[in-house]
C-alpha cells in the first residue's frame, strides 16, 4: 500500500508568527493534532507544530499561549515522503525518526498526512485482504 | 461429518451461499460503476447503478426463494434473509444516490466533488471486504478481522462526510430544491457505508448464532 492510498488530505496551516493560542483553536475547532507551519519567507521552509508541542513545550513550563509565537516551538523542516512510499518504508520511517506523522509532499507541496492512526488502519486492511 | 458440512454442506445450502456472494459482486460492481461516473461526469455510467440494482433485485428473489424451499436449518434461515436484505438496502441507498447526482446534472464543485469520489472508492472498497468477510462466515479465516477492516473504512468516510457538510453549509444556494438535491445527494452517498457496515455487523450475529 502507498502512502497516497493511505494518507488524509486533511491538512491546516499556521502562520509561523502567530501565537500558540491560535493554533490552540484552530486544532480544536477542526479536531486535528496538528498543524502545517507556513514558510516565513522564501527562504524558509514549512514546519509542523503538534498538540504534544504545545503540551510539553508550553502548557506543562506554564507559558502563556498568546505570548509565545507558533515557530519557537514548531518543529523545522517538515519531514516528507512522496507519494509513492509504500507502508513498510513509512513504518521504518517514522520509528527511525520517532515520530508520529510524516507528511506527503509533492514538490514543495504538502499534499497529505500518514499518521500512525492511519498505519494502523492500513496495516490492518492489508492483511485482511490477505489472509 | 463435521457441523459445518451439516450445515452449509448440502447443495441448496451451496447455491444460496454462491448466489449471495453473487449479490455482493454485484454490489461492487454498482459501487465501482458510481465511482467512475463521478470521476468522468459519465451518465450512462450513472445509469449503470440502477441496471444493477435490479440485477441484484432479482438475486435477491433467487436467494429468498431457495432459502424458504428448504436451504438452511430453520434457525438460521431468517438470518440469512436479514443478511440479504441489508446488502438489498445498500443497492437501494446507492441508487438514491446515483439518481440524486443525475438530478444534480453530474456536477459538483470541485472541492466536493474530489470527497465525494473518495466516499465512492472507499465505498467500493468496503464492498470488497464484505464480500472477504462473508466468505469467512462459511469458510476460513479470521470474520472479527474483516470486520474491524470494515470498521476502518467506514471511519474513513464519516471524516470525509464532516468536511464535505461544512463545505456544503458554506456554498451559496439559489434556490430551494438545488439545496435538497444536493443535500440528498450527499446524504444518501455517506449513507452507503453505514449500511454495508451493518450487514458486515450483521455476519458477526449470524456467526455468533452458529456457536
Amino acid at each position: 500500500m502507498k502512502a497516497e492510498e493511505l494518507m488524509v488530505k486533511k491538512i491546516e496551516f499556521i502562520d509561523a508568527d502567530a501565537p500558540v493560542y491560535d493554533a490552540i483553536e484552530k486544532m480544536i475547532d477542526k479536531r486535528l493534532r496538528s498543524l502545517v507551519v507556513k514558510p516565513k519567507d522564501e527562504k524558509d521552509t514549512y514546519g509542523v507544530i503538534t498538540a504534544r508541542d504545545i503540551v510539553f513545550k508550553v502548557i506543562g513550563k506554564n507559558i502563556d499561549v498568546k505570548k509565545i509565537n507558533v515557530e519557537e516551538i514548531a518543529e523545522k523542516p517538515l519531514i516528507c515522503i512522496n507519494r509513492t512510499m509504500e507502508l513498510e518504508h513509512i513504518i521504518n520511517l517514522l520509528k527511525n525518526y520517532n515520530i508520529s506523522r510524516a507528511f506527503v509532499c509533492d514538490g514543495v507541496e504538502v499534499v497529505g498526512v500518514v499518521a500512525l492512526l492511519d498505519v494502523m488502519g492500513a496495516a490492518l486492511i492489508q492483511k485482511a485482504k490477505g489472509s | 461429518m463435521g457441523i459445518e458440512k451439516m450445515l452449509f454442506g448440502g447443495k441448496a445450502e451451496q447455491q444460496v451461499l454462491e448466489k449471495i456472494k453473487t449479490h455482493i459482486r454485484i454490489l461492487w460492481s454498482a459501487s465501482d460503476c458510481f465511482q467512475k461516473a463521478l470521476e468522468e461526469r459519465d451518465r450512462d455510467l450513472v445509469y449503470c447503478v440502477p441496471d444493477l440494482e435490479r440485477e441484484g433485485d432479482s438475486v435477491r428473489r433467487e436467494i429468498v426463494s431457495k432459502i424458504y424451499e428448504g436451504a438452511f436449518l430453520p434457525f438460521l434461515r431468517s438470518s440469512i434473509c436479514r443478511f440479504v436484505e441489508i446488502v438489498d438496502e445498500a443497492f437501494d441507498v446507492l441508487e438514491d444516490a446515483a439518481y440524486e447526482f443525475e438530478n444534480l446534472n453530474l456536477q459538483l464543485d470541485e472541492d466536493m466533488e474530489e470527497d465525494c469520489v473518495k466516499i465512492a472508492d472507499t465505498n467500493s472498497k468496503m464492498c470488497e471486504m464484505l464480500l472477504l468477510a462473508f466468505e469467512t462466515l462459511f469458510g476460513k479465516g479470521d470474520l472479527r478481522e474483516k470486520n474491524l477492516a470494515v470498521r476502518i473504512y467506514e471511519k474513513k468516510v464519516d471524516e470525509i462526510k464532516f468536511d464535505l457538510l461544512k463545505k456544503m453549509r458554506k456554498k451559496e444556494i439559489k434556490n430551494f430544491w438545488e439545496g435538497k438535491t444536493l443535500s440528498d445527494f450527499i446524504s444518501y452517498l455517506t449513507h452507503v457505508s453505514d449500511v454495508i457496515e451493518d450487514a458486515s455487523d450483521y455476519l458477526t450475529v449470524i456467526k455468533t448464532s452458529l456457536k
